[in-house]
């Protein structure tokens, strides 16, 4: 503290606290804390429960329906036992009967199926035996009415009973999402391995090269297509592998399959495609930090290792992996958590058509089906494993988070 | 003389013969730039394809179509090329404006971070730039909804440029502080030192001994955190709501099926890419040579 006081003096020094407090808190804990928050809450989904309420509402209104027709079905007879002619006749239209003057002034053929037509001539049964039907009908549903409203009030109960804190979002994910989720680690964890095992000898090759000349093309080469935007990198491996793209072209040319008469390879159908295109968009991330480690190795370890008589698989075993491993690190962390986390890959190769990676999951939960606190959730989840693999990594060779990120 | 001093004295292995390890290097590196490349010509070609599904192998013609656009003689539009892409074109302004805040959140964001942990010593340092540096270890997507959530919480702030910004800035302010870190790791103290001897005042000798020393970093950092924020996918496609910019039209664009448009702005980013890059190497050769002379 005295320290930057003394050169800076408080007024410059409180604005480098200042900054670095609102970066600290504000961008990065409490959104973090936040979600993590919501991760812990279950706020049950409420379709049950609503469609319980709905249903005991929709018997409800059913009754008073009923109800009102009974009512109009017992006037109708009232009327007919009391020499019914005077009273069509008087035009006195029942309050429980509104239509009774149109449909005598209109069309006697509107038939209004589940209304009862008290004034048009003929009805369709007797009255008495509406009034019957009607009856049971209603006994039926003041049956059904004490079931339907326990069931509602039980739902109700049970959804503010489980908002608040709970483990419910994560037990409540379903077995396919769990595996989709262990899927997206194993298939990340395969991307990262095999991105290593691709770029190590190129990154030996580079940093190995003598002549400037050479290591500026080399460098050129790797620096291109890596500030190529990643959507365009993956759109151009989508144009290869689309249906009627360049490879089932080829396979046409080739006379193995037949496109015209639909014959097609659904590369992009596949987790195969999206994990071959997740190895070309992050395949860079490995390459460089790999390369700026084995850059800093002195040659000279490398000729007094073959001149002591080392073998190749040797020398790169004893001195130029131990020297790149804060580079094989970094390279790991970046690839795995890029492909763990990738949108871009799973959502545009091929979308839909592919099992779903976890990523997509996430963002349904979120824009689809509105469901926040399972998808912070599931987003914890993806934070809490990327976590550890760089946890798993750090110790496993040895290094430590300075020299992760330099 | 023994025959082993002989040996030893005598260059490693004359190289008369093959060196198969070596062969076999080298055609791995052809292997492996035909892999990162291949796709690049690919699209690059397909954008000059008057196919309308871009392509390569089903080669109807070279055109400039999909750059321009094409109106007939009666003057409607029969091509829709790059310029009436109107939400290209917008998503390009909003890309433009976001990677703009995010430089002006960065920059600030960075340098503090890098001045407390380098001009700071305290016990709780190895925790704060763990903190500090996270953010660039965490999964976009993750940083992204996280952000969005929480200005949505907190500050009823919808989704939107806004959010992304933050967001982008959030991360990219981790690799300027580690830039900038690196660069007054190599500040030599004994100039402040000095001029506070000589009566400066603080604020004088942070304007007039460390920020122009910073100088050239800041310019580097901006440059990056620019590219960073334009072309970012992960986080901004969580964090951007209703709004778009050019990447996330992109993506959209592409679930809805390809169209050579997007062959057009891919070879636009290359052209930029590639001049970008190869000034860039020029440039640091030509310093390299500078150093080496000096």
């Amino acid at each position: 503290m005295s320290n930057l006081t003394r050169t800076y003096g408080p007024f410059l020094t409180g604005l480098v606290l200042l900054l670095t407090g609102v970066w600290i808190i504000a961008l990065i804990i409490l959104p973090q804390v936040n979600l993590i928050d919501r991760a812990f809450v279950y706020v049950p989904r409420g379709g049950e429960a609503q469609q319980a309420a709905l249903e005991l509402e929709r018997a409800q209104q059913r009754i008073a329906t009923i109800d009102f027709d009974i009512r109009a079905t017992e006037k109708e007879i009232a009327q007919a036992a009391s020499g019914g002619g005077s009273a069509g006749a008087g035009g006195a239209p029942s309050p429980s009967n509104p239509f009774a003057p149109g449909a005598k002034i209109g069309s006697s053929n509107v038939v209004r199926p589940g209304m009862p037509t008290p004034g048009l001539a003929p009805p369709a049964a007797p009255p008495e035996q509406r009034l019957k039907t009607l009856e049971t009908e209603r006994a039926e549903l003041q049956g059904q009415l004490g079931g339907l409203k326990e069931r509602a009030d039980r739902l109700k109960a049970e959804q503010q009973a489980a908002t608040g804190y709970s483990l419910r979002n994560f037990t409540t994910m379903s077995g396919l999402h769990w595996r989709i989720f262990g899927m997206t680690l194993v298939y990340s964890f395969s991307v990262t391995v095999l991105c290593f095992l691709v770029c190590y000898p190129i990154a030996y090759a580079v940093a190995q090269t003598r002549s400037p000349e050479r290591v500026a093309l080399l460098m050129l080469g790797l620096v291109i297509p890596y500030a190529i935007n990643e959507l365009l990198r993956i759109f151009a491996w989508v144009m290869i592998l689309a249906n009627r793209g360049i490879l089932n072209q080829l396979l046409d040319t080739l006379g193995i399959l037949d496109l015209a008469q639909g014959e097609a390879v659904h590369w992009v159908a596949s987790n195969g495609a999206v994990f071959c295109v997740m190895i070309y968009a992050y395949i860079l991330f490995m390459v460089f930090p790999i390369y700026n480690t084995i850059e800093t190795l002195d040659r000279n370890q490398i000729e007094a290792a073959r001149d002591l008589g080392a073998s190749t698989w040797r020398i790169h075993w004893r001195v130029v992996l131990p020297h790149a491993k804060p580079g094989i690190a970094v390279g790991s962390i970046m690839t795995f958590m890029l492909s763990a986390g990738s949108i871009s890959v799973p959502g545009l190769v091929g979308p839909g058509l592919h099992p779903d990676w976890f990523s997509q999951i996430i963002y349904r939960n979120y824009f689809e089906a509105g469901n926040w606190n399972i998808g912070s959730a599931q987003a914890l989840l993806l934070l809490v494993a990327c976590t550890l693999f760089i946890l798993a990594v750090m110790s496993l060779f040895r290094v430590s988070v300075r020299e992760i990120a330099r | 003389m023994t025959t082993a001093t002989a040996d030893r004295l005598r260059p490693a292995r004359p190289r008369l013969t093959v060196d198969w390890s070596d062969v076999a290097l080298n055609v791995y590196i052809g292997v492996f730039f035909l892999y990162l490349f291949l796709p690049l010509l690919i699209m690059v070609l397909a954008a000059f394809n008057a196919n309308d599904t871009p392509s390569v192998t089903d080669w109807r013609g070279f055109t400039l179509d999909w750059f321009t656009g094409r109106t007939d003689a009666a003057g409607n539009l029969v091509v829709k090329g790059l310029p009436q892409e109107d939400r290209f074109i917008q998503g390009l302004g909003h890309s433009l404006a976001i990677a703009a805040g995010v430089i002006v959140i960065s920059i600030p964001l960075g340098l503090s971070g890098a001045l407390v942990l380098t001009r700071l010593e305290t016990r709780a340092t190895t925790l704060l730039y763990t903190l500090l540096v996270s953010p660039i270890l965490t999964p976009g997507i993750v940083l992204g909804v996280s952000t969005m959530i929480f200005w949505r919480d907190y500050f009823a702030l919808e989704a939107g440029l806004l959010t992304t910004m933050i967001a982008q800035g959030t991360f990219i302010a981790s690799y300027c502080m580690l830039m900038f870190m690196a660069r007054l790791q190599r500040q030599d103290r004994v100039l402040e030192e000095a001029a506070l001897d000589l009566g400066a005042s603080s604020f004088m000798v942070f304007r007039r001994i460390t920020l122009p020393f910073l100088m050239p970093t800041i310019a580097t950092s901006a440059v990056i955190a620019f590219l960073q924020s334009i072309e970012n996918y992960n986080t901004t496609f969580f964090a951007i709501g209703g709004s778009w910019t050019l990447v996330t039209e992109i993506g959209s664009r592409m679930r809805f099926g390809l169209s050579p448009v997007i062959n057009a702005i891919g070879v636009v980013f290359v052209v930029f890419t590639v001049t970008a890059a190869v000034i860039w190497t020029l440039a640091r050769r030509r310093e390299l040579a500078r150093k080496a002379a000096a």
